[in-house]
């Protein structure tokens, strides 16, 4: 029987690729980059409600771009830096079926003759 | 904290059966280069010069760094108007190598986020920017 998905599944690429397509989350994934915050001092570095800082804090988490901690009543945020492996492995894919795509062209082109 | 792990760049290679003279303009050329990469292109290939390549709805865009005919091309990548962004970006270089009559060419994409080191947010930040451009482009 399959079992229920991890939290892991949950940073495949269109999740991630989803979380990172605001700039205000990606400027919180900025600030939590190499520490970690309070949600409230997240918030004090942005015009936006804390609602709407925890909002974004909670898409960011499904996709599982941040890892939390408590700390006394405190919930501290930090970037989880693995999330972001499948969205490398998109580029990693990329450049490999591009060139694979330049041999192609170039080969019709320069061997026309071979061309089926 | 334990501190994050570097990895590499994304390359990529391929053996391409004509010269590297033949293969250079592919990357230079605003015809050829929509023979294999994004729907338009605007090229001016001289250092500082534009790259600009449309792929689907994401426009790629970024300079030429480095342009060395047959067998070095060095350009910036990245999507404008995007406030992480601006003029520096993720880096791809690329290098031909003439094998008897053939080309190896190889690609390395700098800047990724796994390359991380303190002091250099900015192929993060980037990195961010560019990648719907190559995300679209898989599509």
């Amino acid at each position: 029987m399959p079992r229920p998905e991890s939290p892991a599944s949950a940073s495949a690429p269109d999740a991630v690729l989803k979380a990172l397509a605001d700039p205000h989350r990606r400027q919180i994934l900025r600030l939590v980059q190499n520490r970690e915050l309070a949600a409230g001092q997240i918030a004090a570095r942005f015009p936006l409600t804390q609602q709407a800082i925890s909002q974004h804090i909670a898409v960011l988490k499904q996709a599982g771009l941040l890892t939390e901690r408590r700390d006394g009543t405190r919930r501290l945020y930090a970037l989880r830096h693995e999330a972001l492996d499948p969205v490398r492995s998109l580029l990693a894919e990329f450049w490999p079926d591009a060139l694979a795509r330049l041999k192609d062209a170039v080969e019709r082109a320069h061997h026309p003759e071979e061309t089926r | 904290m334990t501190p994050v792990p570097a990895s590499p760049a994304v390359t990529a290679t391929t053996r391409i059966a004509a010269p590297p003279d033949v293969v250079f303009p592919y990357f230079t050329d605003p015809a050829l280069i929509v023979t294999w990469m994004g729907d338009r292109a605007d090229l001016d290939p001289q250092p500082g010069g534009v790259f600009a390549v449309d792929v689907g709805t994401s426009p790629a865009r970024g300079t030429y760094v480095a342009v060395e005919p047959p067998t070095r091309v060095v350009f910036t990548w990245g999507l404008p108007g995007s406030e992480t962004m601006p003029a520096g970006s993720t880096m791809v270089e690329v290098i031909l190598t003439a094998d008897g009559d053939q080309t190896v060419v190889s690609l390395t994409h700098h800047d990724l986020p796994g390359e991380h080191r303190p002091g250099h947010k900015k192929g993060w930040d980037t990195f961010l920017g560019a990648l719907p451009a190559a995300v679209v482009h898989l599509k």
